[in-house]
Parts: structure tokens; C-alpha cells; sequence
């Protein structure tokens, strides 16, 4: 995908000055291909990747479910920088399930010159199931980002898919909200056959257009987006097992509705401590987990 | 395009809050349960979220389903009816978007026949195409030689003028308050339609985070104040 074209990053073209885009090195790649094996279980068959992204093997650490493979994808170059360009594959195929996140929150710096990109690819064929929890995004000061997300599901098929996105370095340097350029990401679903399902994006740019006002983040400093493509049946359970709610003291706010074409639900987190919206994401993911797996999700490591 | 006495009554015809298409109030009833929205001020900022998300959404849609049927590019009307259905993220939003278009097709039937119109209204009928608001006001528009940017600020009044009628019956605010703040607001509609004017489909966005939360608690409560 060729990100320049998109007309909301018109402004940032320049070649920068360190090291130009497409420089090795700043063309992240990665390809994690999940399936069943002969004695049925779940594997990460195919691993490709280059530097900045590594994956070094899949981990078998879930003790609700010992039998997922679990990955934390890492990026060696630290935060990504002016020119950086990811790209990431993950195929889950026929009744293959796996769980990845990253080993750290995502950390976008300053950029003066171009933006950051990350393209995705997410399929999942019949049955497969992918819990896909990244660590939060971390827009620095003037930094400039665009992701796009293509998801590819079958129909019995069931994604989780989290992002966490704050408003910015709020410890450093008397605290930074909302002071990047540009935030722009966009996720969109398709079946197989190529029937679109839905298509969100958002774009964010704090100097033309506050986010803090009210109807946007309303006073709050993390946002968080959880899609759930899932079969109907699951969908309207899992909908009616999760109430929406606005907590003043604990300042946090949380709301659920379905997707167009019935195609799965999508929950949204307002909050002020990246701690609870993680816990509350891991929450909503149990309850998933336990409609479409049957088991529950342990509880977080204490170090992450 | 010139502007007749004919075009601009038709354009007061097609914005006014009487024009019988239905109306919602975009999650105002439980902004104002929640005491978020609770004076003339915050009332302000939600109606101005509101319009923006909608310029960005329904009037880019808007003015895309115009220009195809200008050019009489019926496929590209359903393509972008359907990529309106795929980008609105609540589900009430979507039904509220889907029963005006429906009705607004209807009844410019009834108003004058237009073929467009009329075809596309089969389509929702035989569930084709969702049949959304917004492509209806672009199909009309084209259909009465309506200009893009009456369209447009169509568009705009009418996304306002629902949440601020609305709180007249919700929140503690006079008509004089409401007439205020859709006067200043309307004031930024020209740079927004300068904006928007040049977006595709592909460019349509949304970010209300808490208006989608607030729309969530209304999906999923009992209370009704308004048509839902």
C-alpha cells in the first residue's frame, strides 16, 4: 500500500534527512501463518520477518489454554521513527487458533519530515480463532502515523482484535496530550468472496481539530477500540452479556453495538489509566473467549 | 449552477425540521441523562461533534451520491449507499440513516417522479441497497437541479438543527440559546464543505468516542424520550 497517496498525509512527504524511507532496516515485514498439525494442534507454521519486527518462536503459556499458541512480536529499532514503513501478515487457517501481542507498548517519536505506517493483513479461514492484543500506542509530540488494517474472516471464523491509543506521553516532560501532527487508522473486514462488512476510520489531528471536546474523548486520555467478527449466535450473547456503563470515580467509560451485516460487535473504552483499560479489555476478552472457546482468560502476568 | 426563486424554495422545502422524514437525537437523550450535555455551552460542543462527524460521514456520501447521479451512474449510487452502511459503526445510527432514506425516497414520489429516485427506491424495496439519508438528499438534490453546496449546508442544518430541537425537550436551554448556537456554528460550514468537497468514500472517517459510548447506553437502555 502505498501510504504517500493517502490525501490526509499530503503534508508529510519530505524524504528524511537520517535515513530515507525504504532504507533496510526501516521496512518492517512480518508473516505469521497459524495452523493445525498432524495431531491437531495449533502451530505457527510459517514465521517470516524482518528487522525492525521480530517474532523469535510461538510460546505455549496460556494456562486457560495450553494448547494456543502464543507470540509477542518485538521491535528491535526501539520506537518507530520518521520514514518507518510495517508490514504485517497473520493467517489463521482452518480451525487453527492462536493469541499475539507485542512485547511493549508501540512508541511513535517525534518526525519531522515524513510518518510512520503500518499495513496489516489479518485472515482467518473456517473455525479459526485469533486473539490479537498489542500492547498500547504511544503518540509522541509531532509525530505522524497512518495504519491500515485489512481483515479477510470466514464466516465461522472469530477475531479480537484490541488497540489501546493514548494520548501521548502523559509522565514526560510535564505531560504530553494530544500534541502529535496526525493519527490516522483505518480497519475494514471482508468475507472470502469479498463482500465487504465494515469500514472505520478515524483520523486525528489535534491542531485543526481538538480531540478533547466533549462528543470525542470527552475529558479522558486512552482510547480504546476492540472489534469482535464472530457468527451471530455468538455475537448476540456475548452482546447481551456486556453492559456499556460510564464510571465517574474510576473514569472510565465503555460502550458496545454491532457491526454492520451482523457481522460481529465492536467495543469501545474511554479511560485515564492505561492499567484499567487493559484490565477491562482483558475482561471483555474472557467473556469472548469463554462464549467461542469455552475457557476463560488466565490473569495477566504481573509484570506486564 | 444559478439559483432560481424555484431552487432556493425547494431548498428551504428539503431542510426544513417539517419536512416529514423523521428526526433523532444522536444520542442527546442520554448525553443529557448523563449530565454531559447540561447548558447552553456543552450543548454547543456536542452539536458541533455531531455536525463534524456527520460532514465527514453523511455529507461526504451526500455529495457522492449527487455527482454519480448528475453523471447518471446508477452502480456507483448503490456502491456508495453501501459503503455509508459499512462505515456507520452504531447500530442505531444505522437503522435512523436506513428508515429516513427510505422515507425521504418515498416521498419525493409523491412530491414529483423522478426515475432515479424511483429505481433506487425498488432497490431498498427488494433490499438491494440499505437505502441510506444521506444518498437520498443526494439523489433529490440532482433530481430538482439543486447545487452541490445548497447540499451540503442541507446536510449540515439539518444533523444540527436535530440535536438542538431535541434539547429544547432535554436539556435546560432556551430557543434563543439553540438559535444562537446554530447561527455561530453555521459560520464554519463553508470551510467544512471547502474540506469535505474534495473527499471520496474512501476518505470517510469518524472519531466520537464518546458519543458512540453515549449512543451505546441508549442501544442498550429502556428510556425513549424521541422516535427510535
Amino acid at each position: 500500500m502505498n501510504f504517500a497517496l493517502k490525501k490526509e498525509m499530503s503534508p508529510y512527504l519530505e524524504q528524511p534527512r537520517a535515513m530515507p524511507v525504504g532504507t533496510a532496516g526501516k521496512m518492517g515485514y512480518l508473516y505469521l501463518g497459524f495452523e493445525l498439525d498432524g495431531e491437531g494442534r495449533s502451530i505457527l507454521r510459517d514465521l517470516e520477518r524482518h528487522a525492525p519486527l521480530i517474532v523469535q518462536q510461538e510460546l505455549y503459556f496460556d494456562e486457560a489454554m495450553p494448547q494456543m499458541p502464543c507470540v509477542y512480536i518485538l521491535s528491535s529499532g526501539g520506537p518507530n521513527v520518521d520514514g518507518d514503513r510495517y508490514e504485517q501478515h497473520f493467517v489463521v487457517r482452518e480451525n487453527a487458533y492462536a493469541h499475539i501481542s507485542t512485547g511493549a507498548a508501540t512508541k511513535l517519536a517525534k518526525m519531522r519530515y515524513n510518518f510512520s505506517a503500518l499495513e496489516q493483513h489479518i485472515t482467518l479461514e473456517e473455525g479459526a480463532y485469533l486473539e490479537y492484543l498489542p500492547e498500547p500506542t504511544i503518540p509522541c509530540c509531532h509525530t505522524r502515523f497512518i495504519a491500515d488494517t485489512t481483515i479477510r474472516i470466514a464466516p465461522s471464523a472469530t477475531l479480537f482484535y484490541a488497540e489501546i491509543y493514548t494520548s501521548g506521553r502523559t509522565h514526560y516532560n510535564g505531560g504530553e496530550r494530544f500534541e502529535y501532527d496526525i493519527l490516522s487508522v483505518c480497519t475494514h473486514a471482508e468475507r472470502p468472496d469479498g463482500e465487504a462488512l465494515f469500514r472505520e476510520k478515524f483520523v486525528i489531528r489535534p491542531d485543526t481539530c481538538s480531540p478533547t471536546t466533549l462528543g470525542k474523548m470527552g475529558g479522558y486520555d486512552i482510547f480504546a477500540n476492540v472489534i469482535v467478527l464472530t457468527p451471530e449466535e455468538h455475537a448476540e450473547r456475548i452482546y447481551s452479556l456486556t453492559s456499556p456503563f460510564i464510571d465517574r470515580e474510576r473514569r472510565l467509560a465503555a460502550g458496545i453495538t454491532r457491526l454492520p451485516h451482523r457481522c460481529g460487535l465492536i467495543y469501545k473504552v474511554l479511560g485515564c489509566d492505561t492499567g484499567q483499560v487493559k484490565r477491562l479489555l482483558r475482561r471483555f476478552c474472557s467473556t469472548v473467549r469463554t462464549e467461542v472457546k469455552g475457557k476463560p482468560l488466565p490473569e495477566e502476568f504481573p509484570w506486564r | 449552477m444559478f439559483q432560481t426563486a424555484t431552487t432556493l424554495m425547494r431548498l428551504l422545502e428539503f431542510t426544513d425540521s417539517a419536512f416529514p422524514v423523521g428526526t433523532f437525537s444522536n444520542g442527546l437523550e442520554t448525553a443529557a441523562e448523563e449530565h454531559i450535555v447540561h447548558d447552553a455551552a456543552t450543548l454547543e460542543h456536542y452539536t458541533e461533534d455531531i455536525a463534524l462527524q456527520s460532514a465527514y460521514t453523511d455529507g461526504i456520501a451526500a455529495l457522492q451520491a449527487y455527482r454519480h447521479c448528475r453523471k447518471g451512474d446508477y452502480r456507483l449510487i448503490l456502491e456508495t449507499d453501501k459503503s455509508l452502511l459499512c462505515c456507520k459503526m452504531n447500530s442505531e445510527a444505522r437503522r435512523m440513516i436506513c428508515r429516513m432514506g427510505k422515507k425521504l425516497a418515498e416521498l419525493s414520489g409523491h412530491i414529483f417522479p423522478d426515475a432515479t429516485i424511483s429505481l433506487w427506491l425498488e432497490d431498498i424495496n427488494q433490499r438491494n441497497t440499505p437505502g441510506t439519508y444521506p444518498v437520498a438528499q443526494g439523489l433529490l438534490f440532482a433530481a430538482c437541479s439543486l447545487s452541490e453546496r445548497n447540499l451540503f449546508c442541507s446536510q449540515q442544518y439539518g444533523a444540527m438543527n436535530m440535536v438542538l430541537s431535541a434539547a429544547l425537550r432535554c436539556v435546560k436551554v432556551s430557543h434563543f440559546d439553540t438559535q444562537r448556537i446554530l447561527f455561530k456554528l453555521s459560520e464554519k460550514t463553508e470551510a467544512l464543505y471547502n474540506d469535505v468537497r474534495e473527499l471520496d468514500t474512501e476518505d470517510m472517517n469518524a472519531f466520537v468516542p464518546s458519543i458512540d459510548i453515549l449512543a451505546s447506553l441508549h442501544e442498550k437502555g429502556i428510556q425513549r424520550m424521541f422516535m427510535n
